[in-house]
């Protein structure tokens, strides 16, 4: 497959110079290398400037709620475990209006790839700190500095023991494209979280910024097997941004000895037969 | 002939209700069986309240001619209730000896004979099976069917109860129906049966009274019916995955009361939105907020017809019993899918948990069918759109991965395909083409039920909806020649004509409804211009009874 058959043909409505768009490359390079045909692949959104990209390729798509990307993309998976199922939105979106979604399909471990865009702002809605905006940073609706610390979503994944938790920046289109695909191959949830500048809002965090900070974890010796080193590379604080694979498990998937998802997708079975529903009703005999 | 059992929260009250409820109905019998609880897992007060008859028992009742009484504290609360002539059964230390009651050393025997406290209730069971003229194999029978396994030494307290006392006081009736005529179930598993049989394949639901019975039934038949049942962690998560899977294929349900069903509101308006079908069943329970956990109401008809932002079909039905909730819950998933609209089947406590008999259900009342495009079809289309603008505004639906047809859903304002639009004029077009689909909808709505048939000039009319069609129906036949009874189960859209036609005959229209504020007849003024005269109220967490509602009618 090449790349360019996932890439629809329409007008993108993201701002010049946002990471949104080497992230939706990247993705289609991704589902390139896998030879993944689009008809076999559904992207689950929600909604804010990264939730766009459903409209933006070409796959399936459900650009639902905002906040509910996981837990429709859980949905789509456990009725069709035949599909490739992609959650991809922001970090508002992935981390504040669906924490808890997040939280509990890692501890499912249904077999999905979120894809998180994390640029620390709310773009659509003009700039508001995110779940990831560092304490003390300003913005129109927190003046005097947002009184919060960040969220560490690689730490809290590692956490929870999710099977695949990686970070990779949008400057790094390849290496982004090559995480994205390991993570869809990986059995179970997998996070990547995508850190990209925001150009018109976010004037801390820019791409030079990132550029100076980050450290490649393949090139450190890190061992993404070794679950207390994936803690201590997410919790290190300072100026290394690790970017990689930080942690791979193999655990039992949701799907692993369910009795129905064994079976037929339940999305593609028929209607019951008249002689199954009468041997249900005969237990109020 | 009706039996109360009454005892605190973990006495055992509804297993001793389920037995004696199986009894009478292996016996070939009508019945009605209420469950009345607190809000706890140990003590207050639980009753199971069970009406006996020679046709089907459609409702409960206040007053009784047995009361098994666990404790003191229920004998105290439920004796006035004993009808006279009526017999009271407790342990030898409850109550006072001079009172005449039938009372049994049945803690001690538990303890001595069988080594096992909790049999007491079995024992005084048995004595009140033995009063009530029921055989004692058809009450082994159902401690078989209820314990299984553990049958053996609640069959013998059954026999230390039973010889007890002497032949019965009364005679039962001889059986009414044979094995394979009648059905014994709940309001609550009915709903879950007819979901499985109207094609129900997901189910993600959190935990919330009375809606939780019904995930619990369908969690015991997913793996046999090939349906896949999962407690979500909230009901946020419990509607955006129905949707995800409904959207994938699977048709889906989610079941939860008042509390839950608001947290569900936003991803009501998606299913609007996105067109795609699912169900909800909303068992009622009386509010503001959490309000009263364990019993029952009719006080979320409004919030379920308005629930959600912005203008979309749904479907709304309120089955009047068990019978009622197994059609119009196969009705409701096929509305939903036939449409690509939500529905919402309203029912309460006093419904999911009652007992009833009822004629044998027979899914073949209601016809059910695959309306998905068939994949030869898409095969031949150049290109598939969605939400493309169909007369009837049914667009025809295909799902993801089945052909090489992509299939986009938004919770944007879409175009034809499914992309993102600010395009006004087709926005116009999409708002238009989703309203459609009521005028179909409306047409699928059967006409109200009303009884008795015939002219209702100069009558006095009383007009419920839901769980209450018993207690109303029995009220009009105790009441007698000037009253009719007129209910609607299909509630939205809402049928018009009948209603304008009762008010334009009628004397007096009466609702009767378990609210405050009488909401049926703010709904049916607010499309017709009709009000009713008079209303009827009841919303201190219990069911009307037919006594109560003759009581407040004559009043």
């Amino acid at each position: 497959m090449n790349r360019e058959e996932y890439l629809a043909d329409v007008e993108l409505a993201w701002c010049p110079g946002c990471g949104n768009f080497a992230i939706r490359t990247s993705l289609a390079a991704a589902l390139a290398q896998l030879g993944l045909p689009p008809h076999k692949v559904v992207l689950a959104t929600g909604i804010g400037q990264a939730a766009k990209i459903a409209h933006y390729v070409n796959l399936n798509g459900f650009n639902g709620l905002h906040g509910r990307t996981v837990a429709a993309a859980a949905g789509i998976k456990l009725a069709r475990p035949d599909l490739t199922v992609i959650a991809e939105s922001g970090d508002g979106d992935l981390y504040g209006e669906g924490g808890n979604h997040l939280l509990h399909n890692i501890r499912r471990n249904v077999d999905l790839t979120v894809i998180a865009h994390d640029n620390r702002v709310y773009g659509l809605t003009k700039g508001q700190a995110s779940p990831t905006a560092p304490r003390g940073y300003r913005t129109r609706a927190q003046p005097a500095g947002s009184p919060s610390a960040a969220l560490n979503p690689l730490a809290l994944a590692v956490a929870l023991d999710a099977p695949f938790v990686a970070q990779t920046f949008s400057g790094e289109p390849d290496r982004t494209a090559n995480l994205i695909s390991q993570a869809i191959q990986h059995r179970g949830f997998s996070l990547v979280n995508v850190l990209h500048p925001c150009p018109s809002w976010n004037r801390v965090q820019t791409f030079a910024w990132y550029k100076e900070r980050l450290v490649h974890l393949d090139e450190t010796g890190h061992d993404p097997g070794d679950q207390g080193q994936a803690f201590a590379v997410a919790t290190r604080s300072g100026e290394q941004i690790p970017v990689g694979i930080l942690y791979t498990t193999d655990r039992p998937t949701f799907a692993d000895g369910h009795p129905v998802l064994s079976g037929d997708p339940v999305g593609l079975r028929p209607l019951p037969s008249s002689d199954v529903v009468r041997s249900l009703l005969t237990t109020f005999f | 002939m009706a039996v109360r059992i009454a005892g605190a929260a973990g006495q055992g009250v509804q297993t001793l209700g389920e037995i004696l409820a199986r009894a009478l109905f292996r016996s070939g019998l009508y019945l009605h069986g209420e469950f009345s609880y607190h809000s706890r897992i140990r003590g207050g007060e639980n009753a199971f309240t069970l009406r006996v008859g020679e046709a089907p028992v459609l409702t409960t009742t206040d007053d009784v001619d047995v009361l098994l009484s666990l404790n003191e504290e229920m004998l105290d609360l439920y004796r006035p209730w004993v009808r006279e002539g009526g017999v009271v059964v407790t342990d030898e230390a409850v109550g006072d000896p001079a009172d005449g009651e039938v009372r049994v050393p049945a803690v001690r025997l538990a303890r001595e004979e069988l080594k096992l406290p909790i049999a007491a209730g079995v024992i005084l069971l048995g004595t009140a099976a033995r009063l009530l003229g029921l055989d004692r194999e058809r009450v082994a029978d159902a401690i078989r069917e209820v314990f299984g396994d553990k049958a053996e030494p609640n069959l013998r307290a059954l026999d230390l109860g039973y010889d007890h006392v002497p032949n019965g006081r009364w005679q039962l009736p001889s059986p009414q129906f044979k094995q394979g005529e009648a059905m014994l179930l709940t309001g609550g598993q009915a709903v879950g049966a007819g979901a499985i049989a109207a094609g129900c394949r997901f189910l993600s639901s959190y935990p919330m009274t009375p809606g939780t019975a019904v995930l619990e039934f369908l969690a015991k038949h997913a793996a046999k019916h090939g349906i896949v049942v999962e407690q979500a962690e909230d009901e946020i998560a419990a509607i955006n995955m129905a949707l995800g899977a409904a959207y994938a294929g699977a048709r889906s349900l989610v079941t939860t009361s008042g509390g839950g069903f608001a947290l569900m509101v936003e991803g009501l308006s998606l299913a609007g939105m996105i067109e795609t079908p699912v169900v909800i069943h909303l068992g009622q329970r009386p509010g503001p907020a959490t309000g009263l956990p364990t019993r029952t109401g009719q006080e979320n008809l409004l919030f379920a017809l308005h629930a959600g932002h912005g203008e979309f079909p749904r479907y709304i039905v309120a089955p009047s019993d068990a019978a009622d909730a197994f059609y119009l819950t196969m009705k409701a998933l096929e509305v939903a899918e036939t449409y690509q609209v939500p529905a919402i089947i309203l029912t309460d406590q006093f419904l999911v948990d009652s007992y009833v008999v009822v004629p044998a259900l027979d899914p073949a009342r209601v016809p059910v069918h695959d309306h998905l495009l068939p994949v030869e079809d898409l095969a031949r289309m150049e290109s598939y759109n969605r939400f493309a603008l169909a007369p009837s505004g049914i667009s025809p639906r295909t799902l993801p991965g089945v052909s090489e047809k992509l299939v986009l859903v938004d919770s944007d304002e879409h175009d034809a395909y499914g992309r993102i639009t600010e395009d006004l004029e087709i926005r116009v077009a999409m708002v238009e083409k989703r309203l459609r689909k009521g005028d179909g909808l409306r047409a699928e709505v059967a006409p109200p039920e009303i009884y008795p048939t015939g002219s209702l000039r100069g009558k006095r009319i009383l007009l419920g909806w839901g769980s209450t069609y018993g207690a109303i129906r029995e009220a009009v036949e105790r009441l007698g020649a000037g009253y009719a009874h007129v209910h609607l189960r299909e509630l939205w859209p809402l049928r018009t004509e009948e209603l304008r036609h009762v008010w334009s005959e009628a004397e007096e229209v009466v609702l009767v409804e378990e609210t405050a504020t009488g909401q049926m007849g703010r709904l049916i003024a607010g499309e017709t211009g009709l009000q009713p005269h008079r209303f009827v109220p009841r919303y201190d967490g219990r069911p009307f009874t037919a006594q109560d509602i003759v009581e407040k009618v004559t009043r």
